[in-house]
């Protein structure tokens, strides 16, 4: 059984009060979720904020119409719900005015095996704004319109975030 | 490697550049020394960024979260109304359904069907006006009406769910079943057991979700 085969069944029996069902998708999703939370929000607040995820995700349950895969749904949810956060500890817009460090000399190759694990390390080192803007389109497929409206930022700043996410982290991965 | 050409690339990559201005970057990227390597550095880091693996919380935060989930129960809320006709085609009673979903509280022999406030409407359903109670037997006709609709859509989709789910589907229903079928014979010998009472309510509208989400998962592949 894949894994969205094991959520999808999960999901039936959590949305009919299946704790141990809901452990199971709880288990399965927590770490992105947590990273997500990491990225968005600042460290004290990413426990809290993941607790708040599950709940109402448990909560949403019965919306689920698997039309997508739960994971996609669920970082919908989570991202929605981090960004109402930031909103209210007033975080949403000073990310994007205090990371305008220059761009140093870009390094490479960033050709490695453990490619996945070591990105997601060196996302905690980008500035902020672009290290938001990387995890919102590449890492969760926002579009750069739907960032620009979540973030309040133009979607011409958000291009420019991501393009300089992407060369810092290929100049932190060949490190 | 020209500032010019590598300001775009992430735009190349991305699809995002007009077609003069990709011919013009491919010339360019013919011909250059670095920025071909710079693309497929960039194009790495792009295709591997979404399955990053995530890293979990220091703590463990389940039991946190378990400790929320009982007060934390929300379903759709409704009430019987003219506003809540159904779209012509739609294969089941979806008022019916979203009416018998409330949430139930016993009450003596009846249950009140408790509508608390505006929750998220899956997709395709119809929107509903504020909530109401209603008191209603256990043998409410509508419940009943919605459970035999949504077994009727799980009966006649249950080909397009993976057989796992089907399986899991199908055992949790007859467990719920046969825990409807106990508290029921139960409460025929102590009718005035709230307990039992709450009990049969928490597994009626167990069922109902899980016909529901069965449902919809059918109708997400029809």
């Amino acid at each position: 059984m894949t894994e969205a085969d094991s959520d999808h069944a999960d999901v039936a029996l959590a949305a009919a009060g299946d704790h141990d069902a809901f452990e199971r998708l709880y288990r399965r999703h927590v770490a992105r979720v947590t990273s997500l939370a990491r990225w968005m929000l600042d460290a004290g607040e990413a426990d809290d904020a993941v607790q708040e995820v599950f709940i109402r995700v448990w909560q949403k349950l019965h919306t689920f119409a698997g039309q997508s895969a739960f994971g996609t749904w669920l970082h919908r949810v989570a991202v929605n719900l981090f960004l109402r956060r930031r909103q209210a500890l007033g975080l949403a817009r000073k990310r994007h005015t205090a990371d305008e460090e220059p761009l140093l000399s870009i390094a490479g190759p960033v050709d490695r095996p453990d490619l996945r694990v070591a990105i997601e390390r060196a996302v905690d080192l980008l500035p902020r704004g672009a290290r938001e803007v990387f995890v919102l389109h590449d890492m969760e497929g926002y579009k750069h319109e739907e960032i620009a409206q979540m973030l309040e930022v133009d979607a011409g700043t958000s291009r420019s975030q991501l393009h300089r996410a992407r060369l810092l982290l290929r100049q932190q991965l060949a490190t | 490697m020209s500032d010019q050409f590598t300001q775009q690339l992430s735009a190349y990559l991305d699809g995002e550049l007009a077609a003069p201005a990709r011919a013009r970057l491919d010339a360019h990227l013919s011909g250059c020394a670095e920025c071909p390597a710079l693309l497929a550095d960039l194009r790495a880091i792009v295709a591997a960024a979404p399955h990053y693996p995530g890293r979990a919380p220091e703590r463990d935060l389940w039991q946190g979260i378990e400790a929320r989930l009982e007060g934390a129960v929300v379903v759709p809320i409704a009430r019987n109304s003219p506003r809540a006709a159904q779209p012509s085609g739609r294969r089941f009673g979806w008022t019916q359904l979203i009416a018998a979903s409330l949430v139930m509280t016993a009450v003596g022999g009846g249950a009140a069907w408790l509508a608390l406030r505006h929750a998220p409407q899956p997709p395709g359903l119809v929107a509903l006006p504020p909530a109401e109670v209603k008191t209603v037997a256990f043998a409410d006709a509508r419940y009943d009406a919605a459970v035999r609709d949504l077994e009727q859509v799980l009966a006649a989709g249950r080909g397009k769910l993976d057989t796992a789910t089907v399986r899991t589907v199908e055992e949790s229903l007859r467990k719920i079943d046969t825990a409807i079928a106990e508290a029921r014979a139960a409460i025929q010998r102590d009718p005035s057991n709230a307990y039992l009472s709450r009990q049969i309510a928490a597994n009626m509208r167990r069922k109902l979700n899980l016909l529901r989400v069965a449902a919809n998962a059918i109708a997400a592949r029809t």
